[in-house]
């Protein structure tokens, strides 16, 4: 269980974290999502102690993170891979590490087993991939046998299999009752690896519920309809709740009604469909709505699904960044094309 | 969120552990990690061997010359010989444990390792209390075997002038003690100066400037006060532990050296608990 409570975090004038307000249960596994810079790491590194709040405070367990007798027991961490000495080995890694908790050297080999690493364990880390360098901060997150578990980007540089094991191994540990917070970049892992997910953006809560709620929430089903007669077509879904986009001359996306009804309008008017086809909303779609107005890195390429906008009008909500990221999700989603079919 | 039940299941799925963040174990936690690495092990071998080499090589130029080079007075007695002799690599040992000193903890920094180290213990300080034991002791063992190997391997070059000494008789056997443990703190103020500025390359260059480039900056200004100042200086007063005819007597020189080392790591300290790893 971890508690944070209006965790804040300044370096200068620049606020990382900002009156950040959550909880992360035990038996779930809870995914913290945020774009590069949105306060992910400094939350993550702040529960363990290693960054200082500014203000606010949060607890693991109900104490605080260097108030527990057994820290490691208490909180496994993976927070980035080269939070290890290159001229060690990874065997005597783990085994500095644990030696602090009284862990001896059958716990170490238990861990090294567990994440694959016997082939390797004995050679200095300087010389692991990125996937072999998750793997050893993995085993070390794991050497206390923690209650909670704490892995920052756990799957990043892993090869697909590692990718697979990392998703079974943290659904593992939350079945056992321990809490799992891990961070990703990748939403469609996440969507098969999380229960709960926390999104940040520009260091605040945008969105805390469990992922279908949030898949639900934060994006709504298109029906792509593809048509010689789309115009038509359009002309005769036309309603008040119905918005339609022309994506191109005989592609439509149609929001508010389902394909189901889309089909029938058709048939009924003897308008032939080339395609139709309900596209349901991704986590992906989810999270990409939620921070578009938190998102600090932003590169200058236009979205490649919708090259017609490239040189239009770029659509002002994407480039503005209004200051109230917290309601970022009644935003919704900034469609690119808004060719908008008269009524 | 399905799971209200979770909370119950996990006190009974993971029963109370034996784990226990202890001092000891931290303690044995910094002898794996100094022991662990190669740059250490390496380090530790140039010291013996400097203490070797160097002994050697003043030991035959003495013998050669009867009159010790840059002899230190014309009452030299003879079994003082054999202790200058035994304790010239001091001089190029304090670089080695300097820069071995700032890399025990510059390294950790450096490579990220400090954040795996205080993640373990949150309380941080304890990590740099047994970074300074273990180091200490290690470097004091390892300089005094340097030394005392030094002395044995000169005794028979000396004895071949008639140059004899008794390595059990105190006058002899405690500047040799003296010497390793100048080595010792000189390596644990470093160890301090690469706390405070946590980069290997800013805590060699401060460590070795303040044994070395201060030293002379204030012998160059020709007034009293900066010549006193220069004699308490980490290298000239600490020199004073083990070589006779300083400055200081031995103990004081001691209780200057511990000085030094506690004002560095009182600010090591103080920055180590306020700062983000």
């Amino acid at each position: 269980m971890i508690e944070a409570h209006e965790l804040t975090k300044k370096y200068g004038q620049k606020t990382a974290v900002d009156q950040v307000t959550f909880t992360v249960r035990p038996g779930l596994v809870t995914g913290f999502l945020g774009p590069n810079g949105a306060g992910k790491s400094t939350t993550m590194r702040m529960i363990v102690g290693l960054d200082r709040p500014t203000g606010g405070g949060v607890t693991v367990n109900g104490k605080v993170y260097r108030d527990h007798t057994a820290p490691l027991h208490e909180v496994g961490v993976l927070l980035d891979a080269k939070a290890i000495h290159q001229g060690r080995s990874a065997y005597s890694h783990l085994l500095a590490l644990g030696a602090t908790h009284g862990i001896g050297a059958s716990r170490v080999r238990e861990v090294i087993e567990m994440t694959g690493l016997d082939s390797v364990a004995k050679k200095r880390v300087g010389g692991f991939s990125l996937g072999m360098g998750q793997r050893l901060g993995i085993a070390a997150a794991m050497l206390g046998d923690p209650s909670t578990l704490i892995l920052d980007e756990p799957v990043n540089g892993l090869d697909p299999e590692g990718v697979v094991w990392v998703r079974e191994l943290v659904r593992f540990l939350a079945s056992e009752g321990r809490t799992v917070l891990l961070s990703s970049h990748l939403m469609s892992e996440m969507a098969l690896t999380a229960d709960h997910i926390i999104v940040i953006g520009k260091g605040r809560v945008i969105a805390d519920a469990p992922v279908a709620d949030l898949v639900s929430g934060a994006t709504t089903s298109t029906v792509r309809a593809v048509s010689p007669r789309a115009a038509e077509m359009a002309r005769l879904l036309n309603s008040p709740d119905v918005t339609i986009t022309s994506v191109d001359g005989e592609t439509l996306e149609i929001v508010g009604i389902t394909s189901a009804a889309v089909g029938e309008v058709a048939a009924a008017n003897g308008i032939v469909l080339h395609e139709l086809t309900p596209m349901k909303g991704s986590l992906e779609d989810a999270y990409m709505n939620l921070t578009a107005d938190s998102v600090e890195y932003r590169t200058g390429v236009f979205d490649p699904a919708h090259p017609t906008t490239a040189n239009a009008h770029a659509d002002p909500a994407r480039i503005d960044t209004p200051h109230e990221p917290s309601h970022a999700a009644s935003h919704a989603a900034p469609a690119p094309t808004h060719t908008e079919v008269s009524r | 969120m399905s799971t209200a039940t979770a909370p119950a299941r996990r006190s009974t799925a993971l029963p109370a552990s034996p784990l226990r963040l202890t001092a000891g174990g931290i303690i044995r936690s910094e002898w794996i990690k100094l022991r662990s690495l190669r740059s250490t092990v390496w380090a530790y071998a140039i010291i013996i061997v400097i203490q070797i080499a160097i002994g050697l090589l003043i030991a035959s130029f003495s013998v050669n010359n009867v009159a010790p080079a840059g002899s230190r007075g014309p009452n030299l007695e003879l079994a003082d010989l054999a202790i200058v002799v035994a304790t010239a690599g001091v001089a190029f040992g304090q670089l080695v444990v300097s820069v071995l000193g700032v890399l025990v903890i510059s390294g950790e920094y450096s490579t990220g390792q400090i954040r795996s180290s205080f993640a373990a213990v949150p309380k941080r300080l304890p990590v740099l209390w047994a970074k300074l034991a273990v180091f200490g002791v290690t470097t004091f063992v390892v300089s005094l075997v340097g030394i005392l190997l030094a002395y044995l391997v000169t005794y028979p070059i000396l004895a071949g002038s008639n140059i004899t000494s008794n390595l059990f008789d105190s006058g002899v056997y405690l500047p040799l003690i003296g010497a390793a443990g100048y080595l010792a703190l000189t390596g644990v103020l470093a160890l301090g100066v690469g706390a405070i500025l946590r980069s290997t390359a800013g805590g060699i260059a401060a460590a070795l400037g303040l044994l070395l480039v201060v030293p002379v900056i204030f012998g160059l200004i020709p007034v009293d006060w900066a010549h006193s100042i220069s004699d308490w200086l980490p290298g000239s007063a600490g020199a004073n532990i083990y070589q006779s005819g300083g400055v200081f007597e031995w103990w004081q020189a001691l209780l200057i050296m511990i000085g030094w080392i506690g004002v560095a790591l009182a600010a090591a300290a103080v920055l180590m608990r306020r700062r983000d790893a």
